[in-house]
This record gives structure tokens, C-alpha cells and sequence, in this order.
């Protein structure tokens, strides 16, 4: 569950992020929409506690995110963008293996979740193969396996479609509801309105820095008395476009 | 800040720059066989040109100043006196005859030189030389070695004429004895050690620097990093670990390389201008050395890794990082010519030039506890300094998140 309880933050006289507050369940897939600028990065940021909220705070997974950032960052699998991130230099197997022991996980336990997760995605072909060699789908497959490596109970993705072509996209969403189907929270920013109608039980929509509403799809569409996500988008954080 | 974290940073690190071939070439590959190569060829260039400065000298008369009588009074007056001189045919142009290498020296004679002489008044010996070219600006020092002793031989025939004891003109001889223990090439090792350690300790690790955090940014590493558990303290420690190992590294290179260029040809490491030896060293001395050396590497691998940390991008953090290099070269080339004698106490309170001096000290076969201690206390304030620095920029989030 991630709960964020007036989560601010100003860079000098900007603000960002604006009293956000509004919580995640446990195994759902939330959606986090706004314009480029909304602040969507910035909140992302605060909750993988690599910028510290100018006020407020949050919680990830019952895990104050201003009190125990090294242990929020233990429960938490991040993927900012869609396969960006890899050491060129290292291998498939060791740019997984030093996320596992930088998130303390025993030698055996890497050993056996890289196991795991090189069958669950396809990778035992180039499980040995230096990143930088590798195909876009295999880098992005090594990214998932990566960023899930140490088991987190959140996965916090910053558009991760972005810059993928159709069959890349459809790799991340099955992934997205498998780690759903594995009792896991996400919560994650789009631009693609298709893409967030398809895997979001809920979304919440912010303009600069400040949310607009939060609820399930269908039930903002009723509200709001539109017809698409798209139309309900541009109403909620267009500038009245 | 764990040491179980720093390590794993540390060790991947390592592994991920043995990999890059651009940096271990840079850093390790290159200085290896680049120092050979260049001390065998400045050894040899300066051997050749100090050759060209004392052996087979030749000397014209101008045409205008030209006689028979002229000519063989060059032949046997200067040919004679021990040099390596030969009088060649007269030319028009000096400076035609020094650059087409006719003649590495030209000169005239008064006309009336005959009568004068047979007068005993002074005649003119003019000498035109060019002092763009060392073998001909290098060559005057021979000639007028030659002329000295033909004025010599002159002055004790006359006075031999006159029935007085030449030996009237030199009241005081002159004996001269070198008592240094070291090798003649031990000071120009003085020289040019001290400046090349210092440098390669300060500006060793940039490569590594400039990959570790500017080079993260850019390959969109980083984020990714700082979002694991470690703290950011462990982050830093593993990554300024890194290009302490590799600043020493390509010290340990080039001392590697400067050691091949002394067994291919042992002067070619003092540039050809004699032998080392005869070193005697105090072992305190050189302890103490080696420690402001380290500490010295420590404070810049600090300062590169702020800068690095500033940096938006590999590109802008080699710019930065290059300029680096030039605040370690200007003192660095500055106290080149400093012997040990000259170094003054405040030297050893500033970076760079106290490792330059500890190493002028420690080869000259000098001690200095107070300076050489001063030096390690002041560098350990300088390497928590850069820390300090290094540790503020990698905690803001201005600097860490720069795009």
C-alpha cells in the first residue's frame, strides 16, 4: 500500500508537487496522469525517496518514506523509463546480480531469483551477454527482471512504454499484470490514455503539481459526463483546452 | 554508510572500467609504452643536440674579411687549441652559410689584423652565430673557449719576449673537485619525477572520475542506483574508492614505463644529460612522502568526483575535469627548476606543490620532518575538505538531478 499524506515539494519559489495526499491499495494498479510539468516524475522521485518532500511525507508499504528511506528503497522495485538503466559493460546476469546485493539479498537467494526470473522472462539465452549487445526487447526484459530483483512489495514506474514500439508495450502491460497477479501495488504515469484505461483500477489526475480528482475510470467518466479517458484528460488537466 | 555497500559499489565499479577499454587504455595502456617512447626520444634528441654543440665545429670567414693570410691564421691559431674546430671555405652571407649548413660559425678579422698583432695591439674578432639553432648558438661557447686559450698562448709568448714569467698573469690557480655522492642525471631526475608524480596522482583518476557519476547521468544509470538501499554516503565512498585505485594505477603505469625507457637506455631518464646514482635516502623521509602523495590523490579524486557530480553530461564533465589539469600543471610546471635547498616551508602546506617538493627532498637525499609533517597534516585537512565538497554535491539534489 503506498499512502501519500500532503506530499509537497518547492524547487526554489516553484512548486511542483502541491499537498498531494490520496492512497494506493495493496495489488492494484494505479494510474498517475498529468501533462508534461504535472509534477508526475517529481512525486515518483519523493516516493523512491531519491528527493526529500519539501513537507508532508509518505508511506510505502507501511514505511515512512522521511524516516527509513534505505529501507522504503528495499521494498520498492523502480523502472523509470522503458529500458533505460542497464551497464552497458556488465552482463544480463551481473547488472542483476548488483542490484540483488545492493539491496542486501544473500549470494544463494540472487543466484536462485535470477533463476527465476531468466525463465519467467525468456532470458536464459542471453543471461550472459553484456547489456550493451543486447536487442531493445531483451534490454527491457533485463530491466523488469532488474528492478524486481529483490522482490519489492511496490513498483513505482515512471513511463515506462515511453519510446517503445506496439510490441514492446505489450511486453511491459503483460508484465505490469503479472506483478499485479503477484499480490504486488503499482503505481505508475502514462501518457497513453488506451494503455491506463486497459491495466488501471484507479487513476488520479494532477495539474501543476496539485491533484484534480482520483476514483476508477468509469466512475470519473460518469462524473465528468465524458465520453473517453482522453476527453476526460483534457477536461481535467488542459488549461481549458 | 555501510563498508558491505561501499564494497559492492567499489567492486562493480572496478569491473565495469577494466571493461571500458577507452579508460583502461587512457590510464593504464598508454602511459606504459608513451613513456619509452618519449623519454628514449627526448634522451636521444637532447644527446644528439648537446653533440652537435661540442663536436665538429666549423668555422668560416666572412668573404669580406677573406685573405690567404687571414685563413691560415684561423687554421693554426684555432684549429690547435683543442676544440673540435675546423676552418672551412669563406662564405658571403652568415646567415645563409649557419642555416645551409656550411658553416655552424662565421666570422671576420680586421684587416689590418697582421699589423696589429705585430704591433701588439688588440685586433677584432667578430663572431656571427645564430641563436635560433643550438648547434650553432650552442657551438660560440667552444670557439670562444679556443680564443681564450689562444689569447693565452699569445699573451705568455710575449711576455716570454719581454723576459717575464707568464705564470706573473694568474696569481690564483683554480682547482675544482666534485664531491656529490649522486649520479651528474640525479638532479635533472630531481626535476622532472617530483612534477610528473604529482601531476599523474592529480589528474590520474579523471577518466574514471568523469565515467563514474557525469557518464552514469548521461547512460541513465544513476537514478536507477540511488533508488537502492544503500545510502548515498556508501554510493559516493565506492565510487571515490575507484578513482583513487585508478589515479594510482596510471601512476604505477607510468613509473612502469619510465622503468623500461631506464632499461632500454639508462640516461634516457634523465633526457640524456647524465647517469643517476649514489641515491641515499631517509627512510622516514620517503614514508612521509609516499603518505602526501596518497592524500594528495585522495584530495583531487574528491574534488573529481564533485565535479563529476556537477557535470550534466560526459561531455561537460571532461570539460570541466580538463580544466582540473591545468590547476595541477601551473604549480606543478613551476617549481620544476626548484632544487631541494630552495624549497621554502609554505610549499608544503599547498597541494601539489608539497608533493613535489616532499619527492625534490626525498631524491635530493634531504630531510625535513617539520616540512614533510606539516605536509601530511595539511593534506589530511584538504582530503576532508574535498570530501566534504564531494559528499555536499552528491546529497543535493540540485547537482545529483541536473538535465
Amino acid at each position: 500500500m503506498i499512502e501519500l499524506k500532503g506530499l509537497t515539494k518547492r524547487f526554489g519559489n516553484v512548486t511542483a508537487v502541491n499537498d498531494l495526499s490520496f492512497t494506493v491499495r495493496e495489488g492494484e494498479i494505479f494510474g498517475l496522469l498529468g501533462e508534461n510539468g504535472a509534477g508526475k516524475t517529481t512525486t515518483l522521485r519523493m516516493l523512491a525517496t531519491m528527493l526529500k518532500p519539501t513537507s508532508g511525507t509518505a508511506r510505502l508499504a507501511g514505511i515512512d518514506i522521511v524516516e527509513s528511506p534505505e529501507e522504503v528503497r528495499g521494498r520498492v522495485g523502480i523502472l523509470f523509463g522503458g529500458e533505460s538503466g542497464l551497464y552497458d559493460r556488465l552482463t544480463v546476469y551481473e547488472n542483476i546480480q548488483y542490484f540483488g546485493e545492493l539491496n542486501d539479498m544473500p549470494v544463494r537467494e540472487i543466484k536462485k531469483r535470477i533463476q527465476e526470473l531468466a525463465d519467467a522472462f525468456g532470458m536464459n539465452d542471453f543471461l550472459d551477454k553484456r547489456a550493451g549487445k543486447l536487442s531493445k526487447g531483451m534490454r527491457q526484459k533485463a530491466s523488469f527482471a532488474r528492478a524486481i530483483v529483490h522482490n519489492p512489495d511496490v513498483l513505482l514506474l515512471d513511463e515506462p512504454t515511453s519510446g517503445l514500439d506496439v510490441g514492446a508495450m505489450r511486453e511491459v502491460q503483460a508484465f505490469l499484470i503479472d506483478q499485479k497477479k503477484a499480490g504486488k501495488t503499482i503505481l505508475f504515469s502514462s501518457h497513453t490514455m488506451s494503455e491506463v484505461e486497459k491495466l488501471c483500477d484507479r487513476i488520479a489526475v494532477i495539474h501543476k503539481g496539485s491533484l484534480v480528482d482520483i476514483g476508477e475510470t468509469e466512475e470519473l467518466l460518469g462524473k465528468y459526463g465524458t465520453q473517453s479517458l482522453e476527453e476526460l484528460f483534457v477536461r481535467l488537466a488542459g488549461d481549458g483546452r | 554508510m555501510k563498508w558491505k555497500h561501499i564494497m559492492i559499489v567499489f567492486k562493480k565499479e572496478v569491473k565495469d572500467i577494466v571493461r571500458d577499454r577507452k579508460t583502461l587504455f587512457s590510464s593504464i595502456i598508454v602511459p606504459i609504452f608513451l613513456m619509452p617512447i618519449l623519454f628514449l626520444l627526448v634522451g636521444r634528441g637532447t644527446a644528439k643536440m648537446s653533440e652537435e654543440m661540442t663536436t665538429n665545429i666549423t668555422v668560416a670567414l666572412t668573404a669580406d674579411s677573406y685573405s690567404p693570410a687571414a685563413q691560415n691564421f684561423l687554421k693554426e691559431s684555432l684549429e690547435t687549441q683543442g676544440e673540435d674546430i675546423t676552418i672551412v671555405d669563406p662564405v658571403d652571407d652568415p646567415w645563409e652559410a649557419i642555416n645551409s649548413k656550411k658553416a655552424k660559425l662565421v666570422v671576420s678579422l680586421d684587416r689590418d689584423f697582421e699589423d696589429k698583432l705585430k704591433a701588439l695591439e688588440p685586433f677584432t674578432l667578430k663572431i656571427y652565430y645564430d641563436n635560433s639553432l643550438s648547434r650553432s648558438g650552442g657551438a660560440v661557447g667552444a670557439l670562444r673557449s679556443a680564443i681564450t686559450k689562444l689569447n693565452g698562448t699569445i699573451a705568455e709568448q710575449r711576455l716570454e719576449a719581454l723576459g717575464i714569467n707568464p705564470e706573473i698573469l694568474t696569481p690564483v690557480v683554480v682547482e675544482t673537485e666534485n664531491v656529490a655522492r649522486s649520479g651528474d642525471g640525479n638532479m635533472m631526475l630531481m626535476m622532472l619525477l617530483p612534477m610528473i608524480i604529482a601531476m599523474l596522482v592529480a589528474v590520474g583518476g579523471i577518466p574514471a572520475a568523469t565515467d563514474l557519476v557525469a557518464g552514469e547521468k548521461e547512460r541513465m544509470t544513476f537514478e536507477p542506483l540511488l533508488t537502492t538501499r544503500p545510502g548515498r554516503m556508501s554510493i559516493l565512498i565506492g565510487k571515490y574508492l575507484t578513482i583513487i585505485l585508478f589515479s594510482f594505477a596510471s601512476v604505477i603505469s607510468t613509473l612502469i614505463g619510465m622503468l623500461l625507457a631506464f632499461i632500454i637506455n639508462p640516461s634516457s631518464i634523465t633526457m640524456g644529460l647524465g647517469q643517476i646514482g649514489g641515491f641515499t635516502m631517509d627512510r622516514g623521509s620517503v614514508i612521509l612522502c609516499l603518505i602526501v602523495t596518497l592524500l594528495l590523490g585522495m584530495t583531487f579524486s574528491g574534488l573529481q568526483l564533485a565535479i563529476s557530480t556537477y557535470a550534466r553530461s560526459f561531455k561537460e564533465g571532461q570539460t570541466y575535469l580538463s580544466m582540473l589539469m591545468f590547476v595541477v600543471m601551473i604549480p606543478a610546471y613551476a617549481t620544476m627548476m626548484i632544487m631541494p635547498n630552495d624549497i621554502q616551508m609554505y610549499m608544503y602546506l599547498i597541494p601539489v606543490l608539497n608533493t613535489v617538493s616532499a619527492f625534490k627532498l626525498v631524491l635530493g637525499g634531504m630531510t625535513n620532518y617539520t616540512g614533510l609533517i606539516l605536509a601530511v597534516a595539511t593534506s589530511l585537512v584538504y582530503v576532508v575538505l574535498s570530501l566534504l565538497i564531494a559528499a555536499s554535491m552528491f546529497k543535493n539534489e540540485k547537482y545529483l538531478f541536473r538535465s
